[in-house]
């Protein structure tokens, strides 16, 4: 058996040589590169575009701005999942264009492209584009964006509102709020990120003009989306006469899943250049291009009864999409947000209301975690100060309210139907593994004997992932499908290859896939190769995203898998001249069982390929090989629970992150080392959202003041505290695998187990609330202004 | 192309001789990438910030995307290409797939060029000085946790096989 065993990846020994093959490594003979000239201004009116300088520079093949795409036909990029308001009214949606026409609404908005002979040349000719401007007010914070006095960002809907989406129940709600011992209420901000895989963003097309095929090599994590998306909105193609490429692929986190503008200009102009074109993001603009995670302002209450017993839970969220809709950017505040808020808790009535708004900022889409660590921080924030206002321990305050194994499958007041789970079991391991008692003992004796403010908090929660099915995206507006393909052909000389429509990208899919296929085939696992990441190869498939690959492509495996044996199995019957129940594998050889006869996996394979040995009455065709478009009966539901310990410097409000423990239930685990590596690289992601990162711009003049890596504060290997991990498996019902996501919970518990951690050490100066990034500025100004709330 | 002025330089890369003819601004990464085709060495922020760039000019190990090509004339530059090959891996090559060092792969040889450099400096490192080390390497996948057990578990093995190896010529890496 290879699943369960932490198989080490094939792929590394070319990465640590330094023989990767990312998309900016690729660089063909004649390429011309792009340089795109971006707004400076937040918000302003566009005036006159100057391009002719720039046009008769050396070396600049073309100059292009809104007035070229437009002439040319071309189409708008589109938003897959729209989220119209929920009386039915369709969503106030401006798509982000590849090139701004009449006005620029955010900073880093593209207004013009040079195309050149070398990349200098095209930087050089992209600064002579002369653009006049008429800057405009700007709005970057999403508190305001509803104000009357705020700017508009598209005057045409009179409103920065972009839709609005309710959930659950308002008057049970109201009725749970009526009948309370206690009430708990707080403002929650979840701050904005940037994705930022360390590759940037990157594209090279070319196009063979005989073949009217154009191929695009694209950092991406979807690779035949992004074709679909480029062929049938933006460029009006069919789709097989693109063929996208993900080569190695540097990182994703969801960034590299979307459809951003810079992408179909570079397959236009290849096209129309009849030569390869590139682009490679810099940092620089990555931070003012790529789409952003995050940035909610909620207000929320809890309402319990005198123990302590969650009665009801109301929220109201201002969910910023930026200053366009980008891909699926709606359904992350309207869908995967609130179905996750309830959590792992009992609630018996639950109420949210999100708005989404524009603000000229960058667009936000999908990142790591997507609507889930937002959820987790309303509802483990609450929580946890419900717990302390009413001097309940935090932990026995979940026992009364956490769902217990037989509770599952559960249906939340908010509508999703949890599959599987065993929060209590889990909320044991993590208290073990902690040793909760002694560490609320040296909490008491550090207060105590040193003065010293040391500070326990937890956060467990609901994650939901393994995005499908098909039918359950539509319904929610979906475009796109949510099923995942598999191919398994076996070779003529018994070797065989996986043709997956997801995308690695960091995951190691390679040697998760070869282990479950190794597995049912019965074969080594070196006899197993995996294929992603190439539309030619691959016909049809979704890409890897919402932490999926497993629970939908590798169930998708596993039934191609079980089709390709079922194959092997006839012909290895007829073969040996005996009935297929009279034949059993033991691999690699299908025998007689009391004979001496038998034929190989592999002499199959040979018989199946030459044709000419199969039953003369064609009762079996030629070829192994099995394709499957596997559509999940659901998506799933992993949970995981994590417990932070901190001591914070009360004279600087610097923060010694201690300890951190996580327990994952991801139910079946292919490949633990892999998965264990999720998890680490998911807290960093979400210790770097609760401590450090935050995409700021300036209010005053909505100019994006975290530009560079000067200034967005990326997590180093000393930011990262000790850890301890466990988990803990139920398995789910929704695939035979029993696999759920094992990739995102790192990024979801950090900001809530974080805070609740600062404020429990806190608590006692007065401190309720905190905002992240739990910078020492912030912590040492909520210490100070508790301290002189008290003393005025 | 352009009139951007030139220069001829004369440079050693992964021990072969290199004569190029390049624009005084561009930097060193550009001409290992693109001209030299030595793609191992990656971009990632063009500020000095990730170390996706990291290599070792004279021994030292130095960003590439903002030391000029022209700063290396005369240098012995050496790329994660020159540590070792599939089949014939480094040791710490060979120990970051060991312990799953890394995941997508791009941040990587900076960070074995900024890890060789450590242990050549201090044979038996502590954690903490590892994750100091790292400071100018930035990794988004790994939480970084198991780098530096790949780069503590060369250590180790390395201190045994230097004893043993005492006196020999060659420096290790």
């Amino acid at each position: 058996m290879f699943v369960g065993k932490p198989l080490r990846r094939r792929e590394d020994v070319k990465f640590v040589s330094g023989k990767g093959r990312f998309v900016d490594d690729l660089l063909p003979a004649q390429t011309a590169h792009v340089a795109f000239v971006r707004s400076p201004h937040a918000h302003a009116r566009i005036g006159s575009i100057d391009v002719d300088q720039a046009r008769h520079a050396d070396g600049v093949l073309r100059v292009l701005t809104a007035a070229d795409w437009e002439a040319a036909g071309n189409g708008k990029l589109v938003c897959v999942h729209p989220m119209p308001f929920s009386d039915g009214r369709p969503m106030n949606e401006v798509l982000r264009p590849a090139f701004a026409a009449g006005k620029v609404c955010h900073v880093g908005d593209i207004v013009a492209a040079v195309i050149a002979e070398t990349k200098h040349a095209a930087v050089d000719a992209a600064e002579l584009v002369e653009i006049d401007y008429e800057v405009l007010p700007a709005n970057v914070e999403t508190a305001r964006a509803l104000d009357a006095d705020c700017p508009l960002v598209h005057e045409e809907f009179g409103v920065n509102l972009i839709n609005e989406v309710v959930h659950g129940d308002r008057e049970a709600t109201d009725a749970a709020f009526a009948k309370a011992a206690h009430i708990t209420e707080l403002t929650l901000v979840s701050n904005r990120l940037a994705a930022m895989p360390l590759e940037p963003r990157a594209y090279l097309a070319d196009h063979d003009v005989e073949r009217d095929e154009t191929t695009l090599w694209a950092t991406a994590q979807m690779p035949h989306m992004l074709r679909q998306w480029i062929c049938r909105y933006a460029l009006h193609l069919p789709e097989h006469r693109l063929r996208v490429i993900a080569p190695d692929v540097g990182g994703g986190f969801g960034v590299k899943g979307n459809f951003t503008p810079e992408i179909p200009t570079i397959v236009w102009m290849a096209r129309e250049l009849g030569r390869p074109v590139k682009w490679t993001c810099t940092r620089a603009e990555a931070l003012q291009s790529d789409s952003q995670g995050r940035d909610h302002v909620t207000h929320a209450r809890m309402a319990f009864d005198e123990e302590g017993r969650i009665l009801g839970l109301e929220v109201e969220t201002l969910a910023c999409l930026g200053a366009y809709l980008s891909n699926f950017a709606p359904s992350i505040p309207g869908n995967s947000y609130p179905q996750t808020l309830t959590g792992l808790y009992r609630t018996p009535a639950a109420y949210a209301r999100v708005r989404g708004v524009y603000t000229n900022t960058v667009p936000i889409d999908a990142y790591r975690g997507s609507g889930r660590p937002e959820a987790t921080l309303v509802n483990e924030r609450l929580l946890e100060s419900g717990a302390r206002e009413m001097g309940i321990d935090v932990v026995e305050m979940r026992r009364r309210n956490l769902l217990s194994r037989e509770d599952f499958p559960y249906k939340t007041p908010i509508g999703r139907t949890y599959d599987s789970g065993d929060p209590q079991a889990m909320l044991d391991k993590l208290l073990a593994l902690a040793d909760y008692e002694a560490l609320r003992r040296e909490q008491a004796r550090r207060r105590a004997d040193e003065g010293r403010l040391m500070g326990i908090g937890l956060a467990v929660f609901l994650d939901k992932s393994g995005t499908g099915p098909s039918k359950s995206l539509a319904r929610k507006g979906g475009l796109h499908g949510g099923y995942e393909t598999a191919c398994v052909r076996v070779n003529s000389d018994g070797g065989v290859t996986l043709f997956m429509g997801t995308h690695s990208h960091g995951q190691g899919h390679d040697i998760t896939y070869a282990a479950i296929a190794a597995d049912q085939l019965g074969l080594d696992i070196d006899a197993i190769e995996v294929v992603e990441g190439d539309t030619g190869r691959i016909a049809h498939g979704n890409g890897t995203w919402g932490s999926r690959s497993v629970s939908v492509g590798g169930a998708a495996l596993h039934r191609a898998c079980g089709e390709v044996m079922a194959k092997a199995h006839r012909i290895a019957a007829h073969l040996l001249e005996v009935r297929m129940e009279e034949v059993r594998y033991e691999p690699p050889l299908f025998a007689v069982p009391g004979s001496n006869r038998s034929v190989s996996f592999a002499e199959v394979a040979d018989v199946a390929y030459h044709g000419a040995r199969l039953p003369a009455d064609h009762s079996i065709e030629p070829g192994l090989e099995s394709t499957v478009f596997h559509d999940p009966d659901d998506s799933n539901d992993p949970s995981a629970m994590h417990l932070a310990v901190v001591e914070v410097d009360a004279r600087t409000g610097r923060v010694a992150l201690e300890r951190y423990l996580t327990v994952d239930d991801c139910g079946t685990v292919i490949n633990p080392m892999i998965v264990e590596g999720q998890v680490h690289g998911g807290l960093a992601q979400g210790l770097g959202q609760a401590l450090m990162e935050n995409v700021v711009y300036d209010p005053a003049s909505g100019q994006l003041l975290s530009g560079t890596f000067m200034d967005y504060a990326m997590p180093r290997a000393s930011d990262m505290p000790p850890l301890a991990m466990d988990f803990h498996a139920s398995p789910t019902p929704s695939n035979v695998l029993g696999a759920k996501g094992g990739s995102e919970t790192g990024t979801i518990g950090p900001p809530a187990a974080l805070t609740n951690a600062i404020v429990d050490a806190l608590w006692h100066l007065g401190v309720r609330d905190l905002r992240m990034p739990l910078t020492p500025g912030r912590v040492w100004e909520a210490i100070a202004q508790a301290q002189s709330g008290r003393d005025s | 192309m352009t009139s951007a002025p030139t220069r001829t330089i004369r440079l050693k890369v992964n021990g072969h001789p290199v004569e190029e003819t390049v624009e005084c601004r561009m930097p060193l990464a550009e001409l290992l990438r693109d001209r030299l085709r030595l793609t191992g060495t990656h971009v990632g922020c063009d500020t000095s910030q990730c170390g996706a760039c990291t290599v070792h000019v004279d021994g030292v190990a130095v960003r590439s995307c903002t030391l000029f090509a022209v700063q290396a004339d005369g240098a012995e530059v050496l790329t994660i290409e020159g540590v070792g090959e599939p089949g014939a891996l480094h040791p710490l090559q060979a120990a970051f797939q060991e312990h799953h060092a890394l995941q997508c792969g791009f941040c990587t040889p900076g960070m074995i060029m900024t890890a060789l450099e450590l242990l050549r400096r201090e044979a038996r490192p502590t954690p903490e000085t590892v994750r100091r080390y790292l400071e100018g390497n930035i990794c988004r996948c790994t939480g970084y946790y198991n780098i530096v057990k790949a780069i503590l578990a060369t250590a180790e093995a390395g201190t045994a096989e230097q004893k043993a190896s005492e006196g020999g010529g060659h420096a290790p890496l």
